[in-house]
């Protein structure tokens, strides 16, 4: 008997979210097949690839990065230039400068930040906040309003904070929001449950089900991940058929491996090689896992998974 | 320096002991004697152990429970508060302790007191079990002693009765204490007490024939929480008294391990025995026995039934190895206990007939439960819950048994509540809110017109399906709307009022807060989260199940379609439900008049499986996703959205 190979297509398919408007809109998620199984069938919406600047900008980085935005005076420059890579589909705002236990930059600097890094590119922006529960849902808010119609996501709303994220972002603004939750199917289930409990429409959701850097406890990513997919495709969980996106570059450059210097540790070799190699293998393993986007912050990093998915895709 | 402090219990009058600077006051009250309230045996997260500075001073820390008006007027939370360099007099309200203790007396007019007694012991006899125990009647009619015939008392009814038995009888020093004085009022015509131990006849108590002498039992139900008991004319099974009360050992502690922390400090387990024993079941002893016109000691046999930490305090036994790796009791089957060993106000030579526990957290009033509950005598798939301060659950049927604990807390008992109670008079046991108004309508335990205290297991499921069912909370627990029913604390919590403060006995408000609305869905969550495991570590899916029966003291009832909603209970047919009260009781009321039926419980106990959930690798992640109301899979309740 021929050899048939067995095909796992589902019925079921993750809901397709827009972001951003224009010629440069992209568009998340619609698969019905297994992460990258392309062999099973069509992706039409191969997983996309974002580039993360920081408010405080990256002075302080490999030169690899700093020696990139060297020559940006204002965060607005910055974003035109990482959204002049050709491979980066969208660019993340990380308005790091809000935290209350940091600069404490007030509401309305940081709404007039996203304004301009907004004004400067056509490429999707994806606002991330401070990680401070409360700040961040003020941020957010005002931030919606202020970029209404540019079709933005707020990255990410909390157990602690949905209420008036998903408010204003997912009802009053029509933008799109993240649920964040702490690597746990269940609880993401649960934040997507109550945010469109709220009314918010799934196409403007996106999950950003946690991460860590490979090799830090990567398998409860890698479970979670795999057991989200294979519910929103197996089972028709429809609170679960949501687009993933995984800021991994926050993560990665903050482990030993990227941060430790080639003098403390000369046997590891070069410090900016292994927060290359530690961003793409963790992207990598986030891609395969079930994210539909990731959040890089090196620009090598970036061309490394571009052409890891052009070449799966 | 030494302070003077003083309690002033509400309605008890003062309490004096002396204290050093620093002292905690709460640890003092315990030292005193003094019962204050406080589940979470006083480490400041429960706010039950309420005080109020009349005079003096006292270090308080402030704490989220105390309001600054209610500082400002003196209120403090005894565990929060040490002595300070002054004398003090201190007020312990009679609220909280007082209506979770106090004790009740059944009122056997009401049919349906006894009502459960009878299906148990039609059931059970039913099922082909006999009724009667070692324990018999055996009327003497002996000579006088004369000058001439000089035997002694204790030869001469030995005789007798050895004549009349065809074998030695073994006497007691109970019995021949008794014997002068019984022979002698009555002519020397006697009834003997006489029960069969290891193929032995033992004289256990001797009683004049024209005395007034009733052969009775007492089964116990000994909960964390709650302790309840009936007195049983052991000739006919009859109950001749019903009464409950809290368990005095509460003061250290809502639940077992608590208990267990403060049995091992140094005289623990004889004051962890003496406030269950000398100050709650005695008093409940002599209470029954005084509404039934019985003599004490006419009291020849006592079954009791507790979870295994309770049962090891009752004896006085050291619980400790049951909290500890690798979590063995002392005992499972402990046999040939006699009231004596532990003081208890009935005939000295009683046998206490205690449930046999299957594991540390899985003891006897399941043992006891599970022959009520008479799931092992049919084929039907059945599930039999015991909402106590735990939660257990025994699934099977004649073929096979498994058990497993829930870790529910003791939230379906009034534990971890701030307005929970048991369910005694002014509990609010069922409530429904109007959608519009947002305005409950309370059903309250006792005479029409009681006001409410709080709340009670049956009327906190209740209350939480119906603020769902309203779309007061969201499926977190956390309070959506706003209204003259929502308070804000300054922590920014929020609460719902139940009841306003004028409408409610105590003219303290009766409010739900969030921190009692996550406790309430982590103890249904776990509830929930337990059947579904033990099912499916069995392979079987919940369908599987036909038959649900309900134990426990949560209220005079459940309204199942409540537990449904609130995803606490499977989504299965409501009419597979049943609720029987207080199973533990019952069963021990069986044990209690019927040797076989303790056999059974025996060959139950050997036959049951235990299951540990912690070690199931799928536990938690099933507790994660029924902590979320109904659940985060909602397609497993299907009618928790209807109206």
């Amino acid at each position: 008997m021929p050899f048939k190979k067995p095909v796992q297509k589902y019925n079921a398919s993750i809901n397709t979210v827009e972001l951003g408007v224009g010629d440069k809109k992209i568009v998340l998620g619609g698969e019905n097949v297994l992460p990258l199984y392309t062999f099973d069938g069509a992706i039409e919406n191969a997983p996309k690839v974002g580039i993360e600047i920081s408010d405080l900008g990256y002075a302080d980085q490999v030169p690899g990065i700093s020696g990139f935005y060297a020559d940006c005076a204002t965060i607005a420059d910055m974003a035109k230039k990482a959204a002049s890579i050709e491979d980066v589909d969208f660019v993340c705002l990380r308005l790091d400068s809000a935290d209350p236990n940091g600069k404490d930059a007030s509401v309305e600097d940081c709404v007039a930040t996203a304004k301009a890094v907004a004004d400067a590119i056509d490429k999707p922006l994806v606002i991330a906040g401070c990680k401070n529960d409360e700040k961040d849902a003020a941020l957010f808010t005002k931030i919606a309003d202020a970029l209404q119609g540019k079709n933005v996501l707020v990255f990410s709303a909390k157990e602690a904070n949905y209420k008036g994220i998903a408010a204003s972002a997912g009802l009053a603004y029509n933008q799109k929001l993240g649920g964040e939750s702490a690597v746990d199917i269940n609880l993401a289930k649960q934040l997507n449950v109550l945010i469109t409990q709220m009314g918010v429409a799934p196409s403007s959701i996106v999950m950003n089900t946690g991460t860590a850097a490979a090799g830090y406890g990567f398998e409860y990513v890698v479970s979670t991940m795999d057991r989200v997919k294979a519910a929103a495709l197996g089972q028709n969980d429809a609170s679960l058929q949501i687009p993933i996106m995984t800021p991994v570059g926050s993560e990665t450059w903050g482990v030993k491996e990227s941060v430790a210097s080639e003098e403390d540790m000369p046997a590891w070799g070069s410090q900016e090689k292994r927060g290359i190699s530690m961003e793409v293998t963790t992207a990598a393993a986030d891609l395969a896992s079930g994210s539909n986007a990731v959040i890089l912050r090196h620009p090598e990093s970036v061309a490394a998974v571009a052409k890891l998915i052009k070449e799966l895709i | 320096m030494e302070r003077k402090i003083t309690f002033a219990i509400e309605g008890m009058g003062n309490v004096e002991i002396s204290a050093i600077a620093g002292e905690n006051i709460l640890e003092l009250a315990r030292k005193a004697n003094v019962a204050i309230d406080a589940p979470c045996s006083g480490n400041g997260s429960c706010g039950k152990c309420r005080v109020k500075l009349l005079e003096g001073s006292i270090v308080s820390n402030m704490t989220r429970h105390i309001s600054e008006e209610e500082y400002a007027e003196g209120w403090r939370l005894a565990c929060e508060s040490k002595v300070g360099d002054s004398d003090a007099v201190i007020m312990v309200p009679d609220i909280a302790s007082a209506y979770r203790s106090r004790m009740k007396i059944a009122d056997l007019t009401d049919a349906s007191e006894i009502e459960v007694f009878n299906n148990t012991k039609a059931e059970i006899f039913g099922a082909g079990i006999a009724t009667g125990t070692k324990l018999r009647k055996v009327s003497v009619e002996l000579t006088e002693p004369s000058l001439d015939d000089a035997m002694s008392d204790l030869e001469r009814i030995s005789m007798e009765l050895e004549a009349q038995l065809g074998e030695p009888v073994v006497p007691t020093h109970f019995a021949v204490s008794r014997l002068p004085k019984a022979l002698r009022v009555s002519g020397f015509k006697a009834d003997c007490i006489i029960e069969e131990r290891n193929g032995a006849n033992v004289l256990i108590d001797v009683w004049g024939a024209s005395e007034e002498h009733k052969l009775c039992g007492i089964a116990i139900d000994i909960g964390t929480t709650t302790v309840s008991a009936v007195l049983v004319d052991m000739s006919t099974g009859d109950i001749l008294a019903k009464a409950s009360s809290g368990n005095g050992q509460i003061r250290y502690g809502a639940d077992v391990i608590n208990r267990i922390i403060e049995a091992t400090k140094p005289g623990g387990i004889k004051k962890l025995q003496k406030a269950v024993i000398e100050e709650t079941i005695n008093p409940i002893i002599r209470n029954m026995c005084a509404s039934a016109k019985i003599a004490k000691e006419d009291v020849c046999r006592v079954a009791v039934a507790g979870n295994t930490t309770m049962n090891h305090l009752f004896a006085g036994i050291d619980p400790e190895s049951i909290r500890m790796e690798p979590y063995v009791p002392v005992f499972m089957d402990f046999t040939g206990i006699y009231a004596a060993d532990v003081q208890l106000p009935v005939n000295p030579n009683a046998e206490l007939v205690i449930a046999p526990n299957i594991g540390s957290y899985v003891g006897g009033d399941i043992t006891a439960g599970t022959l009520a509950s008479m799931i092992w005598n049919s084929e039907e798939m059945a599930l039999f819950i015991d909402l106590g301060t735990n939660g257990e659950l025994v699934f099977g049927n004649s073929d096979f048994l498994m058990s497993c604990a829930c870790s529910a807390g003791p939230a379906f008992e009034g534990g971890d509540i701030s307005c929970g109670m048991r369910a005694t008079d002014g509990a609010i046991e069922s409530c429904t809110i109007d959608k519009e108004t947002l305005k409950p309508t309370l059903g309250i335990v006792g005479p029409a017109g009681t006001k409410p205290i709080g709340l009670c297991g049956s009327g906190l499921i209740d209350t939480v399906a119906e603020m769902f069912r309203c779309g007061i909370i969201n499926p977190l627990g956390k309070i959506n709307v706003e209204g003259e029913r929502i308070r804000t604390d300054e922590y920014g919590m929020k609460s719902y009022v139940i009841a306003f403060a004028d409408e409610s006995e105590t003219g303290r408000e009766i409010a739900l807060t969030e921190v009692d609305l996550d406790n309430f869905i982590r103890a249904k969550g776990a509830i929930f989260s337990a059947i579904k495991i033990m099912l499916e570590s069995l392979d079987f899916p919940i369908e599987v199940i036909t038959k649900v029966i309900i134990a426990g003291g949560i209220g005079s009832g459940i309204n199942i379609k409540n537990a449904v909603r609130i995803g606490m209970l499977p989504d299965i047919d409501k009419e597979f439900y049943s609720y029987i009260g207080n199973s533990s009781l019952s069963g021990a009321y069986a044990m209690l008049i019927s040797e076989e039926a303790r056999d059974k419980v025996t060959e139950l106990k050997n036959n049951m499986t235990y299951m540990e959930l912690s070690s199931n690798p799928g536990y938690m992640d099933e507790f994660v996703a029924s902590c979320f109301v109904p659940h985060t899979n909602a397609a497993l309740f299907p009618s928790a959205m209807e109206d």
